[in-house]
């Protein structure tokens, strides 16, 4: 089973580019050091898929509100802390008395606001298929305990209309590694026809070293081979169908909407929010559409899809490095400048 | 940000399960996918999102060999 | 019972906390003197050091802010080659805090004093108002050998090892998890750490840089050594020593080892022929049995840390950046 890594390092063909759209994939292939045992043939390019660096100021920008209302407590995950929106993070205002937690799982919401009923408390809903999962359960929780203090902010992001976007941006990605845990959910069906309609193909892979390199094995096949469809490497987690139970859930309390990536735009339905019947737990999610982020010479929709690289942002490591974010990109540990700023990944 | 982790189930009660990763055991939400004690399960930010099979190694096995025909 | 300002006014409430708990735990004819200063007998070199400890949880597994508080300083004394030798402190009360919690914050700190062979010469405590917070602030002072004896983080050169004298992220871990909830056995390594450095120092082993491996990881301090010496150091990976349940912890949290504080452990450049006989040292001091050669110094690529990672491939190490996360120590 050797011969892939030699295979990789020793790639000779034509130039390759392949894109991860998974934040944690682009977190793993940094830790691995992937990119130095891979031929430079093979350019791997961080995608969209870090659901805080996609986050718009505007959503930021209200949960910052939010945590100064009397009453009220943002609880988020502490990945969104150090984001800014349009001037301040949630961690610049906790200074200025607003009422922000950080929790490891949404599900903590609950012991959280039966034990302090008299306040409202409201989960900075961010991610994409994977988390939606677990805010589904939480609804599902909070509605069968009829719990009245819960609300959520939702900025919850899905892979299909954004990798469609990145194909239709003919940023020229041969092949998408495909994000591992979104799969366990949707099932690798998910990619099937965006790789039918783009002949493109997908290989769904874990987030060991191992797994990426087999992975990537895999990707450089089926495109030397002309091969547009989609594998799945990470057989152990994930199926073709996926977690029905999840989907059902997913769909019970969320429905498709547009939304606004930062930095990208508003691509339609590549949001999902709260059900009508369910708005009585939303915090004003509707139409966060703002975004106030970036720099004029800020690159990060060009960098998010792989038509320009980090080092090429007249910004990048000068006005934007990882403790004065400009964009995207720089905000957050999984963003492609950060890494590549971090870890000298050759992006 | 789709940080999951694999873990045994220690117990399960409703719709809790405890699991342990390594030592460390923290209660997880179970109502995803069916569940019992001795399982390995992939857990993110707090929820079960998968049980994972004992036997990894054959699966694998298959995939290369799907790989080589191309 | 609980602190009030009376406690902090200088009155008698002071007067009585002073001789019922500090005065009593730390006690030695240079405090029981209670004059404005210590006046104490010195060296031609001394080394200096100042830090605070505003850690919450006050208590955790494996040590409290008192044991932290003292071993902190000592270490950061050690490193320089110093043997400690006094330490004074202040405490920062708000009101609230349990005097019974403050009396084990300082018996602790005695009995770390005493293993650290240190003496606490003066003090002073100030309560303001609040809900029971606690903190400390210490001085340092230590005594260096004579001649001109020197580490630093500069004196990196081509073909020395590191070592690392135990497993990382230990103290990190345990107070994450206090704060989190998560049950497990891990405990924080606070130790001194001078007998070890001292250890080092008997054996003439050439010690080029050493430092304690504190906020910010090894990550942080090896980056340090590799710009300030103009050099590239190579660590591997699979050699670092890390428990299986700290790095359980870190991958349901997506943590890293090397960016965790450590409140025990030291890493120490040292020359090649030296290394084996390093290594021994450490591993039969005190605090030290996991200890590893992790890598080496070359030449080339100046100023960076190289890490051959678990897969294979190699990664670039910068500093830590941002807060990271809350607080540890």
């Amino acid at each position: 089973m050797k011969d892939y890594r030699n295979f990789l390092k020793e790639y000779d063909g034509p130039p390759i580019r392949i894109m991860e759209v998974c934040g944690t994939h682009t977190a793993s292939i940094a830790h691995s050091g992937i990119v130095s045992l891979i031929s430079s043939k093979i350019q791997l390019i961080s995608g969209p898929g870090c659901p805080v660096c996609v986050t718009v100021t505007e959503y930021i920008d209200r949960l910052i509100t939010l945590s100064l209302t009397p009453d009220m407590v943002v609880v988020t995950f502490g990945d969104m802390i150090r984001v800014s929106g349009s001037r301040q993070s949630l961690q610049d205002v906790r200074s200025e008395g607003g009422q922000v937690r950080m929790v490891y799982s949404p599900l903590d919401m609950i012991s959280l606001a039966l034990a302090e009923p008299g306040k409202t408390f409201v989960f900075a809903a961010i991610g994409f298929e994977t988390t939606t999962a677990v805010y589904a359960a939480l609804m599902d929780g909070i509605v069968h305990a009829g719990i009245a203090n819960i609300r959520i902010l939702t900025s919850l992001k899905t892979m299909p209309r954004v990798i469609e976007w990145v194909c239709s941006m003919q940023g020229g990605i041969d092949g998408f590694l495909a994000p591992g845990h979104v799969s366990v959910i949707t099932g690798s069906d998910l990619f099937v026809p965006l790789a039918e309609k783009y002949h493109v193909p997908f290989a769904v892979a874990g987030f060991e070293g191992e797994q990426i390199l087999i992975a990537l094995y895999a990707l450089v096949k089926m495109i030397s081979h002309g091969e547009g469809k989609v594998m799945n490497l990470y057989p152990s987690a994930v199926t073709a169908g996926g977690n029905k139970t999840a989907q059902r859930m997913i769909e019970t309390y969320f429905e498709p909407c547009d939304a606004a990536w930062r930095g990208m735009g508003i691509i339609p339905d590549s949001g999902m929010m709260l059900r009508s019947e369910y708005l009585k737990y939303d915090a004003g999610s509707r139409d966060l559409f703002s975004d106030h982020s970036h720099h004029p010479a800020c690159l990060c929709a060009k960098v998010i899809t792989g038509a320009q690289k980090p080092q090429e942002c007249p910004l990048f490591g000068t006005l934007c490095t990882p403790d004065k974010p400009q964009g995207a990109c720089m905000v957050s540990t999984e963003g492609s400048c950060y890494s590549y700023f971090v870890n000298r990944r050759n992006a | 940000m789709c940080v999951a982790m694999p873990g045994k189930v220690i117990s399960v009660h409703g719709r809790i399960a405890v699991v342990d990763f390594a030592g460390n055991r923290m209660n997880a939400e179970a109502g995803l996918v069916a569940v019992k004690p001795g399982d390995s399960v992939l857990v993110h930010a707090g929820c079960i999102l998968q049980v994972l099979p004992e036997e990894e190694a054959n699966i694998l096995a298959d995939l290369f060999a799907e790989l080589e025909d191309l | 019972m609980r602190i009030t300002m009376a406690h902090g006014s200088g009155g008698k409430a002071t007067t009585e906390l002073i001789s019922s708990i500090f005065a009593r735990y730390f006690d030695n004819p240079i405090l029981a003197k209670m004059e404005d200063a210590a006046v104490v007998p010195g060296a031609a070199r001394l080394a200096v050091t100042t830090d605070s400890f505003v850690v919450t949880p006050l208590f955790f597994a494996g040590g409290d802010i008192g044991k932290l508080a003292v071993c902190g300083t000592v270490n950061d004394l050690a490193m320089s080659g110093a043997t400690p030798m006094y330490l004074t402190c202040g405490f920062i009360l708000e009101e609230g805090v349990e005097v019974a919690d403050l009396e084990r914050i300082v018996f602790s700190m005695a009995e770390t004093a005493k293993v650290a062979g240190v003496l606490i010469v003066a003090g002073d405590t100030k309560v303001i108002e609040g809900k029971g917070g606690l903190y400390i602030n210490t001085a340092g002072v230590g005594f260096l050998p004579e001649g001109d004896f020197e580490v630093s983080s500069s004196f990196c050169g081509d073909g020395d090892v590191i070592l690392l004298s135990g497993t990382l992220g230990d103290h990190h871990a345990t107070v994450l998890s206090a704060r989190m909830g998560i049950e497990n056995t891990i405990k924080s390594d606070c130790a001194p750490l001078h007998g070890m450095v001292s250890a080092l120092l008997k054996e003439n082993i050439r010690v080029r840089a050493m430092r304690d491996v504190t906020r910010g990881g090894l990550a942080t301090v090896l980056h340090e050594f590799a710009v300030a010496s103009g050099k590239c150091l190579q660590i591997q990976e699979d050699q670092i020593p890390v428990t299986a349940q700290v790095q359980g912890l870190c991958g349901i949290l997506g943590l890293d080892p090397l960016y965790m504080a450590n409140e025990g452990k030291m890493v120490a450049v040292v020359a090649k022929e030296d290394a084996p006989r390093a290594l021994e040292c450490i591993r039969n001091s005190p605090y030290g049995q996991d200890a590893a050669i992790i890598g080496e110094v070359v030449s080339g690529d100046e100023g960076t840390l190289l890490l051959h990672t678990r897969t294979g491939g190699i990664r670039m190490l910068t500093e830590l950046y941002g807060e990271g996360l809350p607080r540890i120590c």
